[in-house]
C-alpha cells in the first residue's frame, strides 16, 4: 500500500506533461490529487515548467492562421462560467418585527431578489444588508418564489434585462394605506421595476396608478395589474429623471391624468 | 506576419514574467465576456507558442495548424472556465495546446504515422538546438535542459516535445518504468528551480 502510494506520488511529473497514457492510470492519479496538495502544487509548479518548454518552442504560425481564427471566435458561442451553487444562508429564528409584514412582499419581491444574487455585483453595503435580510425570508417561501422567478426569466426578458444593469438597487416602502411596494432601480437605464405586496383590495371602479412624480411635472407610470394572494406581478416603469419620486395612488379606472390624491407611497428613488 | 521584435514581446511573458502572466490573465477575463478584440492580444502572445508546441509534438504542419486553430478557438470558447488559482493564462491556454497535441498522437492513424519517424528521433539537444534563435526564453531554457541528466533531459524532452507516454519514454531510453517516472519528476524538480518558477 505504502509503495503503492509512492508509486502514485512520482508521477506528477508524467502527469505534467501529458505522458500518462492509460485512462485507468490517469484518473486514479486524478482522484488521488484531489486528496494531495503537494502533488497538485508539484503539478501546476511542473505545468509552468511545460509553458517555458512551449515558449521555447514557439513558431510562427501560417499568416492565414489568425484571421481564420478570429472568424471562426466570431461565430462561436462561449460556454457559461461554471455556477458554484452557494450554500444558502442559514435560515435564522431572529425574526425582526417587520419581518411578518414584509415577508409577504417577498413572495413577488423574491422575484427581484432572487435574480438580483445573481446580477447585481456593485451592492453597497447597506443594499446588501438589506437583501440579506430579505433573504431570510426568502428562504420560507422558496418554492413559490423560484417559481415566480422561473416565470419571470421567460416571460419577461425586460426584467431580466433591467436586472442585469450594473448597480441596480432594491428600495421599499410601505404605503400609508399598508402593505408595501418593492422596487428595483435600474438609474443607467432609467427604469424600475415595481411589485407590491398586501395593499388593501380596491372597491370595483378604483386602481392603484404609479407616478413618475419630478419637481416640474408628474407622470404616470401605469397601473398596478390586479392583485392574486395580495401580490401584485412586477410593473416596468421608463423614464426615470434624477431627482423622481415613485408615487403610488388610488385613482377611478381607467386612471387619472395627473394624481387626485396625496400619494399612499412617495418613494425618493 | 510579425517582426521580430513583437516576437521579443511576445516571448517576455513566460511564466515567470509576472507582470506580463498578470496582463494575459486580465485580457483572458475581457475574453470570458465576449471581448473579441481581447482575444486577438491573447492570439498575438500566444499562437506562437500554442502552434510551435503542437508543431513540435505533431511535426505534420497542416495538421499541426488545424489543432493550434482547435486550441485557440477553445480558449475562447472556454475562457469563462478559467482559473487563476490554478495556474496563470499562458498555462492554461498551452497546457490545452500540449493535452490537444497528445490526443491527437494517441488517436490511432497518428501514431502509425509516428512509428515511421521514430527512426529520424532527433536528439533532444538538437530538437532545443534547432529552436534556438535570438530568444533569451530559448536561451535560458536550453540553459536549464542542459544542467539536468542525460536521462533527465532525455525523458523531458521525449515526453513533452516528443509526446511519448512514459512508458513508450523507458522502452526508447530502456530504463524501467519506475526508473523513468523518477527522472522525469527529479528533471522537471530542476527545471523548476533552475527557471525560477514559483
Amino acid at each position: 500500500m505504502r509503495l503503492l502510494r509512492h508509486d502514485l506520488h512520482a508521477l506528477t511529473g508524467a502527469y505534467a506533461l501529458d505522458a500518462i497514457d492509460r485512462s485507468a492510470e490517469r484518473e486514479r492519479f486524478t482522484r488521488h490529487m484531489s486528496g494531495c496538495q503537494s502533488c497538485a502544487s508539484e503539478v501546476r509548479e511542473f505545468r509552468e515548467v511545460g509553458t517555458a518548454l512551449a515558449f521555447a518552442a514557439a513558431l510562427e504560425p501560417p499568416p492565414a492562421m489568425r484571421a481564420e481564427v478570429l472568424a471562426a471566435v466570431a461565430r462561436t458561442r462561449q460556454v457559461p462560467p461554471e455556477v458554484k451553487t452557494h450554500a444558502r444562508p442559514k435560515r435564522t429564528r431572529t425574526w425582526v418585527p417587520w419581518v411578518p409584514w414584509l415577508s409577504g412582499a417577498i413572495a413577488t419581491a423574491g422575484i427581484v431578489i432572487a435574480v438580483l444574487f445573481g446580477f447585481a455585483q456593485a451592492h453597497t453595503q447597506q443594499e446588501l444588508n438589506q437583501a440579506r435580510s430579505q433573504n431570510q425570508s426568502l428562504a420560507a417561501i422558496e418554492a413559490r418564489t423560484m417559481q415566480e422567478l422561473d416565470q419571470a426569466r421567460n416571460q419577461n426578458q425586460l426584467l431580466a434585462a433591467i436586472m442585469a444593469a450594473p448597480n441596480v438597487r432594491v428600495l421599499s416602502q410601505r404605503s400609508t394605506k399598508g402593505g408595501v411596494a418593492i422596487v428595483l432601480l435600474a438609474s443607467v437605464r432609467h427604469q424600475l421595476i415595481v411589485t407590491t405586496s398586501g395593499l388593501p383590495p380596491l372597491p370595483a371602479g378604483k386602481v392603484y396608478q404609479l407616478w413618475l412624480i419630478g419637481p416640474k411635472k408628474i407622470v404616470s407610470a401605469g397601473l398596478l395589474p390586479p392583485a392574486r394572494s395580495g401580490q401584485t406581478a412586477p410593473v416596468v416603469a421608463s423614464g426615470l429623471v434624477a431627482g423622481d419620486k415613485l408615487g403610488l395612488t388610488i385613482e377611478p379606472a381607467p386612471g387619472s391624468k395627473q394624481p387626485t390624491m396625496t400619494p399612499i407611497i412617495a418613494l425618493p428613488v | 506576419m510579425n517582426p521580430s521584435d513583437s516576437d521579443a514581446s511576445r516571448f517576455r511573458s513566460t511564466p515567470t514574467d509576472r507582470r506580463g502572466e498578470r496582463d494575459l490573465d486580465d485580457l483572458l477575463v475581457h475574453v470570458a465576456r465576449g471581448d473579441q478584440v481581447a482575444f486577438e492580444a491573447i492570439y498575438d502572445r500566444l499562437a506562437g507558442p500554442v502552434y510551435g508546441v503542437v508543431r513540435r509534438v505533431l511535426r505534420d504542419p497542416s495538421q499541426s495548424e488545424e489543432v493550434a486553430q482547435e486550441v485557440l478557438l477553445e480558449v475562447w470558447r472556454t475562457a469563462a472556465r478559467f482559473d487563476p488559482a490554478m495556474g496563470g493564462a499562458a498555462t492554461w491556454v498551452l497546457t490545452i495546446a500540449h493535452r490537444r497535441a497528445i490526443d491527437r498522437v494517441r488517436a490511432s492513424t497518428a501514431a502509425a504515422e509516428r512509428e515511421q519517424r521514430n527512426a529520424e528521433v532527433h536528439t533532444p539537444r538538437d530538437e532545443v538546438a534547432e529552436a534556438v534563435e535570438a530568444s533569451l526564453d530559448r536561451e535560458r531554457v536550453r540553459r536549464c535542459l542542459d544542467a539536468l541528466t542525460e536521462i533527465q533531459r532525455e525523458s523531458i524532452t521525449l515526453a513533452y516535445y516528443g509526446g511519448y507516454s512514459y512508458r513508450q519514454v523507458a522502452g526508447l531510453l530502456s530504463v524501467t518504468l519506475g526508473a523513468i517516472k523518477t527522472r522525469i519528476r527529479d528533471g522537471l524538480i530542476r527545471m523548476r528551480d533552475c527557471l525560477g518558477v514559483s
